[in-house]
């Protein structure tokens, strides 16, 4: 192969990073700052922070469909239509096209993505829970899946040092089935939400706190020295904040990232294969194709952290194939694509509350309240494992109330302009069990338009997961009916599939014997030791809690051993 | 209950308003509607638009406050109709409307029709019950293949009320005037409510 010595120069770093979302932010943030030149590749077109926000501070009347999604918008987008109106005019900019970018259901699986700058980090929910203790233990005492190689204590200062970074506003409670962390001031909960705490308590010895969630509720040096503000309460976040008010890889980790110049980035580039030099037995860098002029190139570097969501990391290993690997970069265990977990969503209750009418909020939350997992926890014991939270909150009704109310004409409308009654809703997130026939692979035949092999999901909820969603439909309408909410109204919505929650992961998951697993304790994968894994791929196990910080806290312990390592030039 | 009792019972509650020819249409509106919704896209007749017009301005009408007409909603419908809804719904929508047609909705005094939209409301309010049960009910993740049936779009009142209060309530003369309208809060706190206090809107 004819190689230009010179462009092979200019295109060699330290280190690539593939992603520039939630964690691969992370990654470019933590190796450049430990001084190493980093280039960070992006499938998808570059947003910049906040001049790319262009619906940010529209008016309600700016926005032409008000909130509702086009029909020719939710044809182009018709994966990310099953999640809800994300892809209206407010938000619709930071989803993939899911037709430019199909892929393959051989059972449905709903995958939401989001190729640009900042990938999901764009729209999370921004909720940051520290797993526990026995999140991590779990798989070892029940004989499910394989056992983590690290325990809570291996992170736990790395949530320490991410939640600083990043900013989390909420409540310590000082409770083992939820770690506290280092939080910003919590938001308040409102009258009928403290109420329903105190009930909690009483009937049922659960708590309830505020949501943990990564918005600048008092912003500290560190976070304004990045330009970031402070929560400005118009729970507009999904179409991005002007004010870097809530954190994403675009308003914290890429502008600490650029303030070492040592930051390279590289946009409209899809990584299609890891390059192996069969030799030194390493990968020595990676393929790209612009996604625009299909023009392939090579870039080079001592480590790679493969940051590109979990589904695209797993892909971009099995399509990394060589001598050394014929079934996949890191694929000795044939555990890549498999073991898909995420959240179980789209199950909980509403209910209207009497009462509080003088009471009501200024500005808007956004956050929810929390009920941590009570499921399977101390004396609990149900017929299936693990267990589940709830997110939801109260809030008084607006003029949408007539749509469903009886009435129309003046004193009709006259009363839509006062706030109406309470209600509340919460929904449960579910822990999902690893089980590797919960796979996603690369189709033989068919490929994009890049001529990379499209992905193909097989997986689907198992009978723990339906089980848990039964108790998690009637606990909500139980807790509701103690706490003496009136219309009580349980949902179990039956067309949620895997990949719902948007927090897809488990595709090469960290173990500690190679033919089980595809990394180890520090996220290198098994037998190519400078590859390293650290985005939702990474997962051995799914707790029940939004996964976010727990992989920029993975991120950044990977990041630090990887620096040391290369110091120590075992790399 | 089909369409064609729906509109017996509003023809008997008018007091049997309707002529020989508009019953003899009824025949032929069924399928009337069924190809225009097949064939082209989404538009409205003048007098069909003038319905719409008529009715948004019965749900929300002028009174020290603008009303649905002033605020441009009537020309909302009919673009979120067009744009936003899928096959189903429009069928729908056009298939209430063709029935409000049939009572001759132009010809009635503002009582008559006042009575033709109450009896609309009780119907819809009898077939969202069914919906809501049909949603609600506990999901194994085995009633996919009831899903996947063509969905019947939500009923013409449902969405002529929603897309009236959408238009009138987010448009800027709405907001302005039956709101406290807050762009930018600064700072979130629980608070008393005073007596006669408008609603934020954000």
């Amino acid at each position: 192969m004819y190689l230009n010595i010179k462009a092979t120069k200019n295109n060699t770093f330290d280190a690539i990073v593939v992603g520039s979302g939630m964690t691969g932010g992370f990654a470019a943030k933590e190796l450049t700052e430990k001084g190493l030149t980093v280039l960070m590749i992006e499938r998808g077109r570059e947003i910049k922070h906040p001049e790319d926000y262009d619906t940010a501070m529209k008016q309600p009347w700016e926005i032409e469909h008000r909130g509702k999604i086009t029909a020719h918008s939710a044809e182009e987008h018709w994966a990310n239509k099953r999640f809800g109106n994300l892809v209206n005019e407010e938000a619709g900019s930071f989803f993939t096209d899911d037709k430019a970018n199909p892929y393959i259901e051989k059972r449905p699986f709903d995958w939401i993505r989001a190729y640009h700058t900042g990938g999901k980090s764009m729209h999370w929910g921004r909720q940051s829970y520290r797993f526990n203790k026995q999140d991590f233990e779990a798989n070892a005492k029940e004989g499910i899946g394989i056992d983590w190689p690290i325990r809570y204590e291996d992170l736990a200062p790395w949530y320490t040092y991410v939640e600083k970074f990043v900013g989390v506003s909420g409540q310590k409670e000082g409770l083992d089935v939820l770690p506290d962390g280092d939080f910003l001031p919590a938001m308040p909960l409102f009258a009928p939400e403290l109420h329903f705490k105190q009930k909690m308590l009483e009937k049922f010895n659960r708590p309830v706190t505020v949501g943990r969630v990564a918005n600048l509720s008092q912003p500290q040096a560190w976070h304004t020295k990045l330009g970031r503000a402070s929560c400005q309460y118009r729970n507009k976040c999904v179409r991005g904040c002007p004010y870097g008010a809530y954190y994403s890889s675009l308003s914290g980790a890429i502008p600490a990232a650029n303030l070492t110049k040592r930051l390279t980035m590289l946009h409209d580039s899809i990584v299609a294969e890891i390059i192996y030099d069969e030799q030194r037995q390493k990968a020595t860098g990676v393929r790209v194709i612009n996604q625009q002029t299909k023009q392939v190139e090579e870039y080079f570097a001592k480590i790679i952290f493969l940051n590109a969501g979990a589904m695209n990391t797993a892909a971009l290993l099995l399509n990394s194939k060589s001598n050394r690997f014929q079934q996949g970069l890191g694929n000795d265990s044939d555990q890549v694509g498999r073991n898909i977990m995420d959240h179980h969503l789209g199950v909980g209750a509403t209910a209207s509350i009497e009462g509080f009418l003088d009471d009501y909020v200024y500005g808007q939350r956004p956050n929810a309240l929390y009920i941590p997992r009570f499921r399977n926890w101390g004396n609990d014991k149900q017929a299936y494992l693990r267990g589940f939270g709830y997110q939801g909150g109260a809030s008084r009704e607006g003029w949408n109330r007539g749509v469903n109310a009886d009435g129309f004409g003046g004193d009709f409308k006259q009363n839509l302009t006062k706030p109406g009654q309470w209600t509340i809703g919460f929904g449960g997130f579910g822990e999902v069990l690893p089980n590797p026939a919960n796979r996603m692979y690369l189709d033989p035949n068919r490929t994009d338009q890049w001529g990379i092999p499209m992905i193909v999901f097989d997986a689907a909820f198992g009978e723990n997961e339906i089980a848990m969603r039964k108790d998690m439909m009637n606990a909500a309408m139980e807790m509701m009916d103690a706490a003496g909410f009136k219309n009580i109204t349980g949902y179990n919505r039956p067309e949620v599939h895997l990949g719902l929650g948007i927090h897809e992961m488990g595709t090469a998951r960290m173990g500690r014997d190679p033919k089980t697993s595809v990394l180890n304790a520090f996220n290198q994968v098994h037998d190519c030791k400078n590859v390293f894994v650290t985005d939702g791929a990474a997962m051995t196990s799914s707790s029940c809690v939004n996964p976010s910080i727990t992989y920029m806290a993975l991120t950044a312990r990977a990041a630090d051993y990887a620096v040391k390592a290369l110091k120590k030039r075992e790399l | 209950m089909n369409r064609r009792d729906v509109i017996k019972n509003v023809a008997l509650m008018l007091g049997g308003a309707f002529s020989a020819p508009t019953l003899m249409a009824m025949n032929h509106w069924e399928n009337a509607t069924q190809a225009h919704v097949n064939g082209t896209a989404f538009s409205l007749s003048s007098s069909q638009r003038t319905i719409v017009a008529e009715i948004a301005e019965l749900i929300l009408p002028k009174t020290d406050t603008p009303g649905a007409k002033d605020v441009g909603v009537p020309a909302f419908i009919e673009m979120m109709m067009k744009d936003c809804y899928a096959q189903a719904e429009q069928q729908s929508f056009m298939e209430g409307l063709v029935l409000i047609e049939q009572t001759k909705f132009l010809d009635l005094n503002e009582s008559e029709r006042k009575g033709v939209l109450k009896y609309l409301e009780q119907e819809t309010k009898a077939e969202m019950v069914a919906r809501q049960m049909k949603q609600t009910k506990m999901g194994d993740n085995d009633d996919h293949e009831d899903i996947k049936k063509a969905p019947k779009g939500l009923p013409f009142w449902r969405l002529i009320k929603e897309l009236t209060l959408l238009g009138y309530f987010t448009s800027e003369e709405g907001i302005k005037a039956s709101f406290e309208y807050v762009q930018i809060p600064g700072k979130l706190e629980n608070i008393k409510l005073q007596p006669n206090q408008k609603a934020y809107a954000y």
